[in-house]
């Protein structure tokens, strides 16, 4: 009876400690990273329409900050990031920081209507034969390059972030001191 | 040989079985990384089933995608009907891959579904990557923006995460929907292999919903 017992508490604390070690590694939260590069590269420039009719080239905003980022309307992590690079875009106005978000592959009506329900007032590039997005190494949406003010790629982040939290931020401010 | 105790001191046994537990947990955790947990149930935002392994830094989860959801989605993309419905059928899962280790770990996590395997009725073969589809879809003359769209849809054939990276992107599996199969898992993590077995995984069931229906 005893040793049965004995069996018992020990398979429970057992199971127990198992189970704790699981909730710790699933950690759901995303944390809130830039990796820097292990070997920055100069970023393939191109001349893209945006959304609004207008025409964009990537090499214009030398000596600017550009966060450049590659999604689509139907990427459920890229509609997720979007309002807080919308935030980001109002917080770092006048900083030299810029955000420029390059749809790949969808019409200028299908960015429209995303616009309609998340409203974004920086540059909404479309990419629809999806020419620039090969010049990139991007394996998955949404992906987010940092560019330097001497057109060089310095920081990547796979996935999305909440681009108006400080720790994002922070990194791109110090890209600006010289 | 088994150790007496004298019958009338139990908390002794207890606190036995605390120290040897402890000193059991203690020596497993220096001696291994913590084994991979799997574990299945209902994704929170879908309502629909999930399979998912969990190891120290890595997330992998696949959630089902009714093949209704699949038709609906590639068909808007500008595949016809018959191509829409080949994907359909093909049991489709949303993968989620993490690395959720903190930013303070410099771990790279690196995959390649090359090395995934799926058992399925006492066979085995490997998936089939965007570069499969790609060839096929050449061949079946899909529209351009198609076939854009399905290659960016797709979790990426390899890839690498630094803390707090992820992919969302569908898996296809090449079954008849509501088929159930096992797959193995393989990942690097600073250059070490880990492998999991997904067991009882299944595909989404067809299911046509009619006027009639209750």
């Amino acid at each position: 009876m005893k040793t049965r017992m004995l069996f018992f508490i020990r398979c429970t604390m057992l199971a127990s400690w198992f189970v704790l070690c699981a909730a710790h590694a699933a950690g759901y939260e995303t944390a809130q990273t830039l990796s820097p590069l292990p070997k920055p590269f100069a970023a393939p420039d191109f001349t893209l329409q945006g959304e609004d009719g207008k025409t964009y080239r990537l090499s214009d905003y030398r000596g600017k900050v550009v966060v450049l980022n590659f999604w689509a309307t139907w990427c459920p992590p890229c509609r997720y990031e979007m309002p807080s690079m919308e935030r980001a875009h109002r917080k770092v106005q006048g900083e030299n920081i810029v955000l420029l978000a390059v749809d790949v592959g969808e019409s200028e009506d299908k960015v429209f209507e995303f616009t309609g329900q998340f409203p974004v007032t920086f540059p909404l590039l479309l990419d629809i034969d999806g020419a620039v997005i090969q010049k990139y190494p991007v394996i998955g949406l949404p992906t987010t390059f940092v560019i330097d003010p001497r057109g060089i790629i310095t920081h990547r982040a796979i996935g999305s972030r909440e681009w108006d939290d400080e720790k994002m931020l922070a990194p791109l401010r110090k890209l600006l001191k010289p | 040989m088994m150790k007496k105790y004298p019958g009338n001191i139990r908390c002794y046994d207890i606190f036995a079985a605390i120290r040897q537990v402890t000193l059991a947990a203690v020596m497993l955790s220096v001696a291994m990384p913590v084994a991979a947990v799997i574990s299945t149930g209902t994704d929170a935002e879908t309502g629909l089933p999930y399979w998912e392994v969990v190891e120290h830094g890595v997330s992998i989860r696949l959630v089902q995608r009714l093949p209704d959801q699949t038709r609906g989605f590639f068909q808007a993309r500008g595949f016809s009907i018959a191509d829409a419905e080949l994907i359909a059928q093909s049991c489709v899962f949303q993968t989620v891959f993490k690395n959720v280790a903190p930013p303070s770990d410099p771990g790279v996590i690196e995959y390649n579904l090359d090395e995934w395997i799926v058992h399925v009725a006492g066979a085995q073969r490997r998936m089939k990557t965007r570069e499969d589809w790609q060839k096929e879809w050449s061949a079946r003359n899909a529209p351009k923006a198609a076939q854009l769209a399905f290659e960016w849809g797709l979790i990426p054939t390899r890839q690498t995460y630094r803390p707090g990276d992820y992919n969302w992107g569908m898996s296809l599996f090449s079954l008849v929907p509501g088929t159930s199969f096992d797959l193995d898992v393989v990942w690097r993590q600073g250059g070490e292999r880990h492998a999991a077995r997904m067991k009882r995984v299944v595909c989404a069931p067809d299911v046509h919903v009619s006027p009639d229906t209750p």
